[in-house]
């Protein structure tokens, strides 16, 4: 993975120094709260339902075992034992001392981390792929164009100040996109030119919030060389025409849908034929710099498939189960990628204890070169696992809670913190996720379900991005009462789309039985290759609002 | 007459802001808004151009006349002014004083200079020998900027 130079770690330690400054200043009261909060909001500090939060950015979702600890170690001495790992591959506290923050991003500079513009109307963590670099199908490794796109972006002096937050990911596979890209402010999907040229296919305007949004296509190609010039004229554009009187109106999104793609694209061509072929043009040696970070490590020339692999799957039932659901195919032959999931009962989605962050830690330097990713759907990966190891990561994976084997599946829930913790939130959303790991903990019935996506969001702002659940959940306030609004058909792949409003909302105790219902009519109603998203696209809305509410007699 | 930090000193200025051209009056050290001059075309030691106006009125204007072209920024959040000191610098060639006016803050100065301003006239509750200490930016950057327009990859050795 990257690897600061000491011209990197200095910025991060001037920010840091920087950071401490100014929370003095706001402590002694020479700031005042107006003021401080966009430079707080700048480095990841929210003020919450009780406490800060503070969200540190794991760019691209890379974390050295070294890291994980340093984490752990965090979350130990000035949190209160776990933290919370988010859709956008950043990692959050929930309860530090606004006073201890400083010494906190000081600790994490000294492993190469920081929460530079994680939140605030500034260009947010780049993110990618979790299994980038590590499977076959891929154009290219995206991660040294996210590094690049990290570079460019912080503390960019002219972008610092848009008209709300802006977010990039980046997708470099045909078969999937893992990033969600396309309800993305910027979408960027790596590909080749007919010549074998690498470039960008540019989506823009996506995103969720009140007004979801799948983004338009801007350029089919932009070259590797111009991707700099070009998303300068793309926020160049937006800083100056994106709206600033009305915060639900400001995302990029809504300049694109008011002055239409093809003015937008207009308005952005001419910006960039003043940029292209300037200083920021990125020359090869930069691509070859940082792609010498991202070499493959030092594999075993191994078989697929082992014998010791094969007798564990024809013996153990949960082996086989594990093995099917939280693995993924590898490039490199003997080789697996694993998913340490977050989704354990009884625990919040996404939230991982100290101890757990330590084992994970541990596991990466046993069975993974000592690096993790961490995953839009808030798991943990461990990407280079030898599949003769397979039974052992599966045993420790267990004995630490990482071991569920539902990826992908019903209770593989993505879902934002929610009332217990937010101060925006109109809801609690853990209740929720917590429901339905209890009403669909019969993992036959789950398997039986298969792939379906749900995603459970607190409020409007949709942190856990109900509008391209599958199977969305939203949080709403009605006359001081929690309710929750079911959405249905969104996706956040390269098919995606915005769900629609399945009708009135619930009460929190009928959510899990409305959902058994709505899983009734797929199940009565699917072909056999049909993931749940096909026979809801093949059979529309009416039956599932039909049997959601239909009197009891 | 009114103090502001500019080139990296406190100086007092007799150039005068003039927000409101049937209030005030307008001789040659006035500032007066871009729309009027380029309406009236006044002698005058410059213009200032107010956020949601952008710099494309000025691509056909001789700015050499001009000592100094303001920007404001209606509250710090807006940063729309980040843009239009750069395009003055780097589009329209400018080399004259860029100055901030209104509402921005001390902390947002390593990121105006970067852009391009070389003076602030800050709101008047503003301590400006404090202000001073931030005028600067971090002593390294990824990105080109108006003072050195190669970005990081081509000076790193």
């Amino acid at each position: 993975m990257y690897q600061y130079d000491a011209i990197d770690q200095q910025l991060v330690e001037e920010r840091v120094a920087q950071f401490r400054d100014q929370t003095q200043r706001y402590l002694n009261k020479e700031l005042s709260e107006a003021e401080f909060l966009p430079l707080r909001l700048q480095n990841g500090l929210y003020v919450q339902r009780y406490a800060p939060m503070l969200r540190v950015a794991i760019p691209y979702g890379m974390l050295s075992s070294d890291q994980l600890r340093k984490l752990a170690d965090i979350s130990r001495r000035y949190d209160k034992g776990y933290g919370h790992f988010s859709t956008r591959q950043n990692l959050q506290f929930n309860w530090p001392k606004l006073e201890t923050v400083p010494d906190i991003l000081e600790e994490l500079a000294q492993v190469q981390m920081h929460a530079v513009q994680t939140s605030g109307n500034c260009i947010r963590n780049t993110t990618t792929d979790q299994y980038a670099g590590v499977i076959a199908d891929e154009v290219v490794d995206p991660r040294p164009y996210c590094e690049l796109i990290r570079q460019w972006s912080t503390f960019h002096p002219e972008f610092a100040f848009l008209p709300r937050k802006f977010k990039i990911a980046v997708n470099a596979t045909e078969s999937a996109d893992r990033a969600a890209t396309q309800v993305h402010d910027i979408g960027l999907h790596i590909k080749k030119d007919a010549d074998g040229n690498i470039g960008f296919k540019v989506i823009v305007g996506g995103g969720l919030g009140r007004t979801p949004m799948v983004g338009e296509v801007i350029s089919e190609f932009v070259p590797r060389a111009d991707l700099l010039t070009y998303l300068d004229a793309i926020i160049r554009v937006y800083n100056q025409h994106g709206r600033r009187d009305n915060k639900y109106k400001a995302r990029i999104k809504i300049l694109v849908k008011a002055l239409g793609i093809d003015e937008f694209r207009r308005r952005v061509d001419a910006e960039w034929a003043h940029l292209r072929g300037k200083e920021s043009t990125v020359p090869m040696s930069e691509f070859e710099r940082l792609q010498g970070f991202f070499t493959a490590p030092a594999y075993e020339a191994l078989a697929d498939q082992p014998d010791s692999l094969q007798e564990k799957l024809a013996q153990s039932p949960g082996f086989a189960r594990w093995f099917e659901r939280n693995t993924f195919a590898h490039k490199q032959a003997g080789y697996r990628i694993v998913t340490l999931t977050l989704k354990k009962a009884g625990q919040a989605p996404g939230d991982a204890t100290a101890e757990q962050m330590d084992k994970a830690a541990e596991m990466a330097d046993r069975y993974s070169f000592g690096e993790l990713r961490v995953s839009h759907e808030q798991n943990l990966v461990l990407a280079d696992v030898r599949q003769d190891q397979l039974v052992e990561v599966w045993e420790a994976a267990k004995e630490y809670g990482f071991a569920t084997p539902t990826l992908g599946l019903l209770t593989d829930m993505i879902c934002c913190p929610g009332g217990d913790y937010c101060a925006l939130a109109n809801a609690k959303s853990i209740p929720i996720a917590e429901q339905v790991q209890n009403a669909f903990a019969d993992l036959d019935y789950l398997y039986d379900i298969g792939d379906v996506d749900l995603n459970i969001s607190g409020c409007m702002n949709a942190c856990g991005h109900h509008h391209v659940g599958n199977i969305g959940i939203l949080g709403v306030d009605k006359k001081g009462e929690e309710f929750y609004q079911i959405s249905l058909g969104g996706a956040s792949g390269h098919d995606a789309s915005i769900g629609k409003i399945l009708g009135p909302s619930f009460a929190q105790e009928d959510i899990a039985g409305v959902l058994q219902k709505i899983i009734g009519v797929y199940i009565a109603n699917r072909t056999e290759e049909e993931r749940f998203i096909d026979t809801y696209r093949r059979i529309g809305m009416a039956p599932f609002k039909e049997a959601a509410y239909a009197k009891v007699n | 007459m009114p103090k502001l930090i500019k080139n990296g000193e406190i100086v007092t200025t007799s150039q005068e802001w003039v927000q409101d051209v049937e209030q005030q009056t307008i001789d040659s050290n006035s500032i007066v808004p871009m729309q009027f001059w380029l309406e009236n075309k006044p002698t005058v030691a410059g213009i200032w151009i107010d956020a949601g106006e952008g710099t494309e009125a000025l691509a056909d204007v001789d700015l050499t006349q001009f000592d100094v072209i303001a920007v404001h920024f209606p509250a710090f959040a807006d940063g729309r002014g980040f843009s239009y000191a750069r395009l003055l610098r780097e589009r329209l060639g400018y080399t004259g004083d860029v100055r901030a006016v209104g509402g921005f803050i001390p902390d947002q100065l390593g990121y105006l200079l970067r852009v391009g301003f070389s003076s602030f006239l800050f709101a008047p509750e503003v301590d400006l020998e404090k202000a001073l200490k931030l005028h600067k930016p971090f002593s390294i950057a990824y990105q080109g900027d108006v003072h050195d327009p190669r970005p990081l990859f081509l000076r790193r050795s």
